[in-house]
């Protein structure tokens, strides 16, 4: 037989649906938003680690300038400290997408696809010579189905029909969709080999020890080229342990951890709020039961079984909601960095963590208002308005008692709203803090667009060529006169070097160019007769004006100094020099040219893919190879398109913060409603219609939503510069410029407000229906 | 049962301090029926709540049963009321979650009086003794007044206690109901309770054994 006191409990648990459900769904939305952030943020970071370092990553990359020779592997293999060793061609191509519409395709070479030792992949069947296999990611971009016929262009003019067999998964790969460029792997006897000249020699090692020390790696790899009887003419080494995307990665992992402590704590000051105005209105019951001669520590216990009970049924509700919520956004997170997820359950570790805190919560901010009910002395609470202050006793409510210039209704709903204060602060903070959230999410968005919007007036431009070798000026801008979309061309000079280990690219610009005006972090831009003076982009970091830069260029070392500091929207580092500063160090003939920068007579990217089909045509009727040929708007595109999943995290948080502050208004402006039950039937029985009581509880949403967006818009300011900060540091080495998007102050007004509407919809009608009879009998 | 001596009670208002009580030196015997008469705002609520432990004395010695109020720590208070002082309000403040049979036996259950089905048992005896046994299983809000307030009546008397307090009893119900209750009160105090009853009613009052009238603050 259950004891009356906990029939109590369960009677006043099913007995006020509304309130109960106000706690639960209080509960249940913190539950919610962390487990699923928990749920992801664990799955995720088991996964990818797994997930990339299954594919058995190769630790150095050693680029020879001839074949690499089964009988080069079997020697590397032998070399002190080489894990194991795999030649791995790579043949840079294109692939036909459409008429006249060509896509870049990597493909790699592979010795035996039944026995790949580094840097696997899945899903691989035997294949022909034929054909290819094309990474997943690719596959959707390249317009082809399994199956289908495509033409490959090599970088040697070749055009070869193949075969796409089917498709494999590279984890080690970025997604191809995101890159915008495909990837695919053929055999060692592929007919794409006929010509050893397109591919880039690649021997890939493994080292034994360390595999995440890249000092070591490199160290092996040194001995490697010493060791082998053939030039090496670059050494990479990919950031050990580490998928290209990782950066990513870290900035999502790292908001959602951010976004997922600020839910926990608004939901817990939420559960807070809810659980403290639950026990003010027990305050008589407990007296009651006092006098009945309950103790402090039984009266304690049953209010805390009622907090464990909701909690538990809020748990209930929550958990599972979000473990299948994060497993989902795990799915889509994995999918942005071309993941597979293996194993989509949580650790038991974060359940149980999940429970545990789903539980201790609540108790442990119940603890406070429990005690305060528990230890009430049964005077004070059968004394009128125990739990509250009278309104005017304080400052604040008489200097808004003073504001009688307002319509009244309009002043009873402001002087409510700002009765209860500690409730007001809690609720306009918590929808404030989601708006903050929502504004920077959307400033950053902004301020993205504005970066890529600035490298459009940087680099003006409209299509950039890159040829297969050199090639005479006069030829090139020959066949471009045929072009009529083709307004103005200019040919860079351009050149690769060596920082340490670093490759960079020399960029020549035409010293009187119009096309190019990236703004300057610090120093100036180059000037006639800057003999030995470079410019560099932001990616050199820890380089400023005034300090030397001392490069390698075909194995002569060169010392030029730096003159001004760069942003550009690339994520790779950039030295610019006057054309002959680079000439004479790289000892190139001045009338050739590897590329060309074009500006078209149209300058939308429809526009700019078009011209790039003609002008492609024109140069391959003249005979000059391209070996890949990019729209910029297509290519601003494509970084845009990295930025997608932090874009979406940003917004889904925001969400989920906005979610928990709308709860929190509803929970308020019900319980105030509660609250006001004899105020209302005594305005009824002074003649309010249901229509102006119902409108004062919106208006007094709406107050609480007009203050919350004040204080959101000034929250957000320090939540922007940190975004700013944290996302351009990941993708450009550099944080993004400070922007406030009007649009999203505007737009979170619009939704704060609507919020508000849409929140005071429910207790507006309780008020609005209540009978003044019931009202005026309320305890 | 009851010994007061000198006792006062101070409250401190914004308005500034407001004594209750003055001085109050009083001595009820077991199983007199007490009636507190007076107007609004003369003590008698204070009065009734010192001897029930729900407000202490700011001076003055007070005793029940031979035990000193004043000495008990806030949880001992409780546990004491329980067992030794049994409260029926004006407003009757049963708890409307809970039925009127449950209602009774949440004091057994607080002060750990009897088990399991013998609180059942319990109840409906007292329930059958103040004339609701048929209404044992239904909520508070099914009620009339005068049964809510014969319910809590049975839910005073719960765990037997020596010393009934009662405020207002009948201020909301009708004449007919009130002499029935005082009437209740009557038997009650017959079977060797100490009952004080605060009333305005100033018929009902005829009924008791002895009347003491408070006058702002003062025994008069």
């Amino acid at each position: 037989m259950i004891a009356p006191r906990w029939r109590k409990v369960f009677r006043d648990i099913a007995g006020t649906p509304l309130r109960t459900a106000l706690a639960v769904a209080a509960m249940a939305a913190g539950a919610f938003g962390v487990s699923m952030i928990l749920t992801s943020y664990s799955i995720l970071t088991r996964e990818l680690k797994t997930t990339y370092s299954d594919t058995r990553p190769a630790s150095a990359i050693l680029i020879l300038d001839g074949p690499v020779t089964d009988a080069i592997v079997d020697f590397a293999r032998r070399v002190e400290g080489v894990a194991d060793a795999e030649a791995r061609p790579v043949i840079g191509g294109r692939i036909r997408i459409g008429a006249g519409q060509w896509l870049p395709l990597t493909l790699f070479v592979v010795r035996d696809f039944r026995s790949m030792r580094m840097d696997r992949i899945t899903g691989a069947t035997a294949i022909a010579d034929d054909e290819i296999l094309i990474e997943q990611s690719s596959l959707g971009i390249t317009h082809a189905t399994i199956g289908e016929r495509v033409i490959v262009r090599t970088s040697d003019r070749g055009e070869h029909p193949m075969r796409i067999a089917g498709t494999v998964h590279a984890a080690g790969l970025a997604p191809g969709w995101m890159e915008h460029s495909a990837t695919g792997f053929v055999t060692w006897n592929s007919i794409l080999r006929a010509n050893a000249g397109v591919e880039s020699q690649q021997l890939r090692i493994l080292v034994n020890g360390d595999r995440l020390d890249e000092r070591h790696i490199r160290d092996v790899a040194k001995i490697v080229e010493r060791a082998i009887d053939r030039k090496v003419t670059r050494i990479d080494v990919p950031t050990p342990g580490r998928h290209p995307h990782a950066a990513q990665m870290d900035t999502f992992l790292f908001l959602l951890g951010a976004f997922g402590a600020l839910t926990f704590a608004l939901s817990a000051v939420l559960v807070a709020n809810m659980i403290h105005a639950l026990l003010v209105e027990q305050l008589r019951q407990a007296a009651i039961m006092k006098t009945l001669g309950a103790s402090t520590r039984q009266i304690a216990s049953l209010y805390l079984g009622q907090v464990s009970i909701l909690a538990v049924i809020a748990l209930a509700i929550g958990l599972p909601l979000g473990i299948s919520a994060g497993r989902a956004y795990a799915r889509f997170c994995a999918s942005m960095l071309n993941a597979t997820l293996t194993n989509e359950m949580p650790p038991l570790w974060v359940i149980v963590a999940e429970v545990i805190a789903g539980i201790a919560v609540p108790l442990l901010v119940a603890l406070a208002p429990v005690w305060r009910v528990s230890r009430i002395s049964i005077h004070e609470a059968f004394s009128n308005g125990a739990g509250s202050h009278a309104f005017g006793t304080r400052p604040f409510d008489r200097w808004l008692a003073r504001m009688q210039w307002l319509p009244r209704p309009l002043m009873l709903s402001l002087r409510t709203a700002f009765h209860r204060r500690g409730r007001l602060i809690l609720t306009v903070a918590t929808l404030a803090v989601g708006g903050a959230a929502f504004i920077a999410a959307l400033n950053v968005s902004a301020a993205w667009t504005r970066t890529l919007e600035a490298d459009a007036r940087a680099r003006r431009f409209d299509v950039q060529a890159a040829f297969g070798r050199s090639y005479p000026v006069a030829r090139v801008s020959q066949a471009l006169a045929t072009v009529p979309e083709v307004e103005q061309a200019e040919y860079w000079i351009e050149a690769g070097a060596d920082l340490g280990d670093t490759r960079v690219s020399l960029v020549g610009p035409d010293v009187n160019s119009k096309l190019l005006a990236l703004p300057l972090i610090e120093g100036r831009w180059l000037k006639p007769g800057d003999d030995a003076a470079v410019v560099v982009n932001q990616s050199l970091a820890g380089l400023h004006v005034g300090n030397d830069l001392v490069l390698r260029i075909n194995g002569r070392i060169v010392r030029w100094r730096v003159v001004g500091v760069v942003k550009e929207l690339a994520p790779h580092a950039n030295v610019y020099a006057l054309p002959e500063t680079i000439l004479r160090a790289t000892r190139q003939p001045r009338d050739m040219t590897r590329g060309v920068r074009i500006v078209t007579r149209r300058h939308d990217v429809a526009s700019q893919v078009a011209a790039s089909k003609t002008i492609e045509h024109a140069l391959d009727r003249a005979g000059i190879l391209v070996g890949g040929i990019r729209a910029l708007d297509d290519a601003r595109q494509a970084f845009a398109d990295h930025l997608v999943i932090i874009k979406s995290a940003l917004i889904f948080a925001a969400l989920l913060v906005v979610l928990v502050g709308g709860l929190g208004l509803t929970t308020t402006l019900t319980l105030n409603v509660i609250e006001r039950t004899r105020e209302i039937g005594i305005l009824s029985a002074i003649g309010a219609t249901p229509r102006t009581i119902a409108r004062g509880v919106v208006v007094e949403g709406v107050v609480m939503a007009i203050l919350s967006w004040c204080v959101a818009v000034i929250l957000a300011i320090p939540i922007t510069f940190a975004l700013d900060a944290a996302t351009g540091q990941m993708f450009i080495q550099s944080a993004l410029d400070f922007f406030m998007s009007p649009a999203a102050i505007a737009g979170w007004l619009l939704l704060a407000v609507v919020l508000a509407v849409l929140s005071s919809f429910h207790p507006a009608r309780r008020a609005a229906r209540m009978a003044i009879r019931e009202a005026l009998a309320y305890e | 049962m009851i010994t007061m001596q000198r006792v006062s009670k101070t409250y401190e208002t914004p308005a500034g301090s407001f004594n209750a009580l003055r001085n109050i030196d009083l001595e009820i015997g077991t199983g007199e029926f007490v009636a507190i008469v007076g107007k609004s705002g003369s003590g008698k609520s204070t009065l009734l709540n010192m001897i029930g432990g729900i407000d202490r004395p700011s001076s003055g010695l007070l005793s029940i049963g031979g035990t000193n109020i004043q000495s008990l720590k806030h949880n001992e208070l409780a546990s004491w009321r329980g067992r030794s002082i049994g409260f029926v309000f004006q407003f009757f403040q049963l708890l409307p979650a809970l039925t009127v049979a449950e209602n009774v036996m949440l004091p057994m259950d607080f002060a750990g009086v009897l088990v399991g089905k013998a609180r059942r048992k319990r109840a409906e005896e007292l329930l059958d003794r103040v004339g609701v046994a048929d209404q044992a299983d239904k909520l508070p809000s099914a009620l009339s007044g005068g049964q809510q307030q014969r319910v809590a009546i049975a839910r005073a008397l719960a765990n037997d206690p020596p010393v009934i307090l009662a405020d207002e009893p009948t201020g909301n119900l009708d004449s007919e109901t009130s002499a029935e209750i005082f009437r209740l009160f009557a038997e009650l105090a017959a079977d060797g309770k100490t009952l004080l009853v605060v009333t305005h009613d100033a018929e009902a009052a005829m009924s008791v054994s002895r009347t003491i009238t408070i006058v702002d603050g003062c025994v008069a």
